[in-house]
């Protein structure tokens, strides 16, 4: 595959040096118990007591699956809102399997009549939330499927990586998906998959070993970074690559690069990627010092949003990024504030529920 | 009577020659040494021509060495072995007698003695080394006398078997090692042979009698392995710098311990073969890898066989980590094949405990972890929640009769799946009494061999057989089977999830029934106290895959939390920095992590919170 490699690298210096530390998440209920919460607030689906997963909105509370005590549940939702997959992780507490296939349902935004749809992990929606993709480690496979038609697709991995591997999968139009993969030699990959025609492309491929890609997807760029693993000596890079047609990935730009061996766990919004960058390293004990910073689109400036020093995660939930850290949470961009005791207008979708 | 030859001090100063002037320091030193030859020399002669002979220890009192004797002994000695004499009156004698220490003259031939006789007047006297030992040393220190049969020839064998070579892992362990050594009555003996050896073999000393020296050194040479050679070198060496001997163990290379045979070739092995891409390997590929390790950190990234989460850490990192570590690592049980983290982590945890030796087994290697774990809980009547049963229908009664297993064939585990087979097959298949069922790996499973056309053979998939989910059929002599099955719906709480249920969780029963304690781990000085307490301790815990290992596990919704179980050796500290050794159960037990305190309480903190009782869930065990 011919790419066109546009290194325009700005330098990267951090923008601020002292930095204002992140507001805390701040609701009306308490945030263990949260497992999604929409943008305004207004939709929050929550644990209510063990095995119960619940909706509260502004006019109702009303619990939706009820499964065993042991389980615990995901939720999976879009900025589209018009689906939510929910994940029910059997026996959370006995069995300590990372690569579990949990059973995956699937609700209309908001409502709480819902169907089986499958077993997987890494669930994801995508094309406003009219197909979902999951993984399913036991088969190594990618599952597409289409949530109107239930239409699905199956995409091999490679069957000899890493066991432990979970790849990233994003959908940049109803027929291609671009996915994550590692070869048993080490080196990520990243792919894209025709469904119609089952063909598959190396659209982007490491040079090195050691590295893991990621994807996130903006409405009209494709991000992917490639980060090393903990205890690996590699620098880390992030590449944008707009998304020009149904068919057509064009070239892509380099916009960051470091020899630094940032965590990454990059976050697409529509002027800046978030991701976790290490500030510092200790190189004899692999220690290293992690902040989230905000790379600006436009001219690759790096800004430093925390002054922690030991952030590992970041979340995008409907356009809100949440900082995970030792039980609570922190919220990067966004509204932080969702304990306003002051009834909002219904909107017309829950007027209708 | 007391001989008083413990301190140093020096009791009569050296007189300094009128012509003897001081310029600077180290022509000072010069002249001291000078003048102390000539005056050691001028006593001995005199004390020789005119001196009292001592005829029995036992009617003088203060024995004491004589003041410009001692003097000589300390500047011309190795200060490891003077600070062995600074350990007591028996050490001195013992660091004499074993020609450890010099004086002017080189080795000890003589020594001068004072002691105040019968009519209470202090006399100086020199006697033969002999002498002191029959005279002096027989009566002061028993002990010495012991030790000195014990390092006969006849008996140097018992005697090695009995010293502790032991491998420091941290250097508090390291500091108590070497305070060890320096007490050992031992000591002085060893590091004779190690001092004996060294010379034959640099082929020092008297030529006259250099053949036999070379003959009896060999002879003691093969009395020990060329580890503890190496080892009694090092402390021998280094008695009187503890930072050197370390440096030694904590700071040179693992892969130098691999190549020296100080720590085992596992560690090297599936690295070496991705490497120099061979299946098996010979010492001298083994040593050419070595050597490439400690300048291709990449190498050790992905070892041929991916038992556990890959990539591990490059070859410096992995090397720190495992020079810090001394948890049980002589086995690979294959965690890739683990749904059951929880009982890789107990089995894990009980082998390093109980010592014994891993049984033969057939089957995917996760049956070690397995089958260990169900043996530690049915000691305990404790196997209630192992649901793994093997399943058939009884035509008879009509009823479904299920038996617990494990799966996989574990030497002398009457509920391993083949025992389970055989036993079902003779109920329900009139299968012959001496029946024997054997684990087959699909790789190697053709029915067109001879072979494989009687018996029972269980085929199974290495790739995707797991603890508690085996896909695999069953053949009886060339025949499928098909009304055995596997029914697995097995849950094991690794801590409690609730009060009444607590006495069944596997943490309960190692610290109540098992005694191995529960020290909560709540903060980095609770973990470095407990490490320096417990040299060979570990710490045990549950906490959430995506805050310890966030490179390998993304979190992609709120309060997502992978319980994983980790096990904590050792903790390496750099100034104000600390990273604890950490095996997770994804990890190869010969890969563990260099992972940082903060990463380490994040997990436990984020899985407390989703805890059914908001335990936290680390603890230190003895």
């Amino acid at each position: 595959m011919g790419w066109i490699s546009l290194l325009f690298l700005a330098a990267v210096s951090l923008a601020e040096t002292k930095v204002k530390g992140p507001e805390k998440l701040l609701t009306k209920h308490a945030v263990d118990a949260i497992r999604y919460i929409d943008g305004d607030g207004r939709v929050a689906y929550i644990r209510k007591r063990p095995g119960v997963l619940g909706i509260v909105s502004s006019f109702r509370s009303e619990e939706f699956v009820t499964d065993a005590p042991q389980s615990d549940f995901l939720v999976i939702g879009s900025s589209y809102k018009r689906k939510v997959i929910v994940e029910v992780i059997k026996n959370q507490h006995t069995v300590f399997n990372v690569m579990r296939s949990n059973k995956l349902m699937m609700f209309n935004w908001g409502e709480t009549k819902g169907k089986d749809i499958g077993f997987g992990m890494a669930t994801r929606l995508h094309m406003a939330d009219e197909w979902i993709t999951y993984y399913q480690p036991e088969k190594r496979s990618i599952i597409v499927k289409n949530l109107i038609t239930e239409k699905d697709f199956t995409v091999k991995l490679n069957p000899k990586a890493n066991p432990f591997f979970i790849p990233d999968v994003t959908m940049v139009s109803s027929d291609l998906i671009v996915y994550t993969d590692i070869n048993d030699q080490g080196l990520a990959s990243v792919i894209s998959y025709q469904m119609r025609t089952g063909k598959t492309e190396v659209v982007y491929k490491s040079s090195q070993t050691g590295t893991r890609m990621e994807l996130c997807q903006q409405d009209n760029y494709l991000a992917i970074g490639e980060f090393p693993y903990e205890g690996v000596n590699r620098g880390s890079k992030i590449l944008q690559m707009p998304v020009m047609s149904s068919f057509n990935l064009g070239g892509f730009t380099t916009l960051y690069e470091s020899t630094e061996q940032d965590i990454g766990n990059i976050i697409c919004l529509d002027d800046s990627i978030y991701f976790i960058k290490t500030m510092n390293q200790s190189p004899e004990l692999g220690l290293k010092t992690t902040d989230a910073v905000k790379l600006v689109l436009k001219n690759s400036q790096i800004i430093q949003r925390t002054n922690m020093g030991n952030v590992s995660q970041l979340i995008n939930m409907d356009g809100r990024v949440l900082l995970p850290s030792r039980g609570s949470f922190y919220v990067l961009e966004g509204e932080y504030n969702l304990s306003s005791e002051t009834l909002k207008n219904p909107t017309s979708r829950e007027e209708k529920l | 009577m007391g001989l008083c030859f413990s301190s140093f001090a020096q009791t009569s100063p050296i007189d300094t020659p009128a012509s003897i002037d001081y310029p600077g320091l180290l022509e000072t030193f010069e002249k001291l040494i000078q003048v102390d030859t000539a005056r050691l020399k001028k006593k001995t002669e005199l004390l020789t021509k005119t001196g009292k002979n001592l005829s029995d220890a036992k009617t003088v009192t203060n024995i004491d060495l004589e003041p410009d004797f001692l003097n000589s002994l300390i500047l011309h000695s190795d200060p490891g072995y003077l600070r062995v004499a600074g350990q007591g009156k028996c050490r001195m004698a013992d660091v004499i007698i074993t020609d450890l220490l010099r004086t002017a003259d080189g080795r000890v031939k003589n020594v001068i003695i004072t002691y105040v006789n019968k009519d209470n007047v202090r006399e100086t006297s020199v006697l033969s080394k002999r002498d002191f030992l029959t005279k002096v040393v027989s009566v002061e220190c028993p002990e010495s006398m012991k030790m000195i049969d014990e390092m006969s020839l006849k008996n140097l064998d018992a005697t090695i078997k009995k010293v502790n070579f032991e491998l420091p892992t941290g250097e508090e362990q390291c500091h108590s090692i070497h305070i060890g050594w320096l007490n050992d009555p031992r000591t002085p003996y060893l590091c004779q042979i190690h001092e004996y050896i060294s010379e034959a073999n640099s082929n020092a000393g008297d030529p006259n009698d250099l053949a036999q020296r070379k003959a009896l050194a060999r002879v003691l040479s093969g009395k020990m392995s060329a580890t503890n050679r190496e080892y009694l070198a090092n402390i021998c060496s280094h008695l009187d710098e503890e930072k050197l001997f370390c440096q030694d163990f904590l700071y040179v290379s693992f892969w130098n311990k691999v190549a020296n045979g100080q720590a085992s070739r596992i560690y090297a092995e599936e690295i070496c073969k991705k490497a120099l891409k061979t299946t098996t390997l010979s010492e001298p590929q083994l040593r050419e890898c070595l050597a490439r390790m400690k300048k291709e950190s990449d190498i050790c990234l992905y070892p041929a066989k991916k038992a556990g989460l890959v990539p591990q850490m490059e070859c410096d990192l992995l090397s720190a980590a495992l020079n810090y570590s001394s948890f049980r690592s002589d086995y690979s049980d294959d965690p890739a094949t683990s749904d059951q983290l929880g009982v890789t982590n107990m089995g894990r945890i009980v082998l390093n405990i109980n010592k014994t030796p891993v049984r033969p087994f057939e089957g995917p290697p996760s049956v070690i972890s397995a089958a260990e774990t169900f043996n530690f809980n049915d000691g305990f009547d404790n196997t209630e929640k192992w649901q793994i049963e093997a399943c058939y229908d009884n035509m008879v009664t009509n009823l479904e009769v299920c038996q617990q297993t494990v799966i996989g064939k574990y030497l002398g585990l009457r509920q391993s799946y083949t025992n389970v087979v055989e036993d079902i097959l003779k109920r329900t298949r009139g299968a012959e009494q001496n029946i024997s069922c054997g684990m087959t790996s699909e790789l190697e499973y053709n029915p067109l061999l001879l072979k494989y056309k009687s018996g029972c053979h269980i085929v199974y998939n290495p790739e995707t057989c797991q603890i508690s989910n085996c896909p695999h059929k069953i053949i009886y002599n060339d025949r499928a089977i098909t009304h055995i099955r596997i029914k697995s719906n097995m849950s094991m709480d690794y801590f409690p999830l609730n009060i009444p249920s607590e006495r069944t969780s596997q943490h309960y029963l190692l610290a109540n029934d098992f005694r191995r304690g529960a020290r909560s781990m709540g903060n980095l000085s609770a973990i470095i106290t407990f490490f320096k307490k417990n040299r060979k301790g570990v710490i045990h815990g549950v906490g959430c895959a995506e805050e310890l290992l966030p490179s390998f596990f993304k979190v992609r919704a709120m309060n997502q939390c992978s319980p994983v179980p980790f096990i904590i050796d050792g903790m390496i500290k750099n100034e104000d920095k600390t990273v604890l050794v950490t095996r997770t159960a994804l990890d190869s037990l010969q890969a563990p992590r260099l992972i940082s305190w903060s990463n380490v309480f994040s997990s436990v903190k984020s899985y407390q919170l989703l805890h059914p009782m908001r335990l936290w869930t680390m603890y230190g065990m003895d």
